[in-house]
């Protein structure tokens, strides 16, 4: 009896696959195309996502995030470009140290894409 | 003795005198053997196939993971619907939509990568484009060849893997 309770809470979480959070979608839909799903890029052709920490630490970094084409030319919202970019940041960051940068607000992203 | 009485004795005496009980059990087993091998012939397959809806069939292009695709299906070039025939490599770059799932309502982030290596497979052309995109924005365009990151960026046929469960259908849709 227990053994056939555990079979069938297995199967259930099996079943029923949980979707991602907005950004993820936003990442896989907008992104993950060409950078992967671990933001490693294709050596050679196209880069890879661990340095968007670093950048968003600094102004002039922040500054040169937002004029990359594929981020200023995003059909996403100020608002979701900026939640897409923080957890980019926070995901393909090096495993080494936690990354420190200022929050990214809608209006800095209008501002600077 | 009532006429239907006398219909029955005279079966039954009938039955009797010209079926033993072994020939009847002969004849019982042939027949569910019979009925057993009946759907392995061709003609009882290719009913059940036409049976099946062509939104559940990747051969088709209603396949309902193709909504958004734009070449030549693997599934109808020695590959499947997730992996690419003998001979060809799947590009790491690839472009990615959101398809809803009829059998359950969800929309399924859906990457159509493509197979790369030989020539064009020239079998099963679907031209989809929910959610494509003008070239001029060609991380959302299915228009162009994403034959990247291979060795070679000759195309062969698209495959349509699904990566997961969307948080909402892609907003070009």
């Amino acid at each position: 009896m227990r053994g056939a309770l555990a079979t069938l809470l297995v199967c259930l979480a099996a079943g029923g696959a949980a979707a991602q959070s907005l950004p993820e979608t936003d990442y896989t839909l907008q992104c993950r195309g060409c950078h992967g799903p671990g933001g490693a890029g294709v050596p050679g052709q196209v880069p890879p996502l661990s340095g968007v920490a670093e950048l968003l630490e600094t102004p002039a970094g922040r500054a040169r995030l937002l004029a990359v084409p594929g981020v200023r030319q995003s059909s996403l919202s100020d608002e979701r470009l900026a939640r897409l970019l923080e957890w980019v940041a926070l995901r393909f960051s090096p495993a080494e140290g936690t990354p420190h940068f200022p929050p990214l607000s809608a209006g800095e992203v209008a501002e600077l894409r | 003795m009532s006429p239907f009485d006398a219909l029955t004795e005279r079966a039954a005496r009938h039955l009797a005198m010209h079926f033993s009980r072994r020939s009847f059990l002969a004849r019982l087993g042939a027949l569910l053997a019979g009925s057993a091998t009946l759907p392995l012939l061709p003609i009882a397959r290719g009913a059940a196939a036409a049976a099946s809806p062509p939104e559940d069939d990747p051969t088709r292009c209603e396949y309902w993971r193709h909504c958004a695709i734009d070449g030549f299906l693997c599934a109808c070039c020695g590959g499947s619907v997730t992996v690419c025939p003998p001979g060809t490599e799947m590009s790491p770059v690839t472009w990615i939509g959101t398809c809803r799932n009829p059998a359950d309502g969800h929309d399924y982030l859906v990457s159509y990568n493509d197979c790369c290596g030989k020539g064009y497979c020239g079998r099963c052309f679907c031209n989809r484009n929910e959610g494509d995109r003008p070239i001029y924005y060609p991380h959302r365009s299915n228009d162009i060849n994403w034959c990247a990151g291979t060795s070679t960026n000759v195309y062969h046929c698209s495959t349509a893997i699904v990566l997961g469960v969307a948080a909402e259908a892609q907003p070009e849709r």
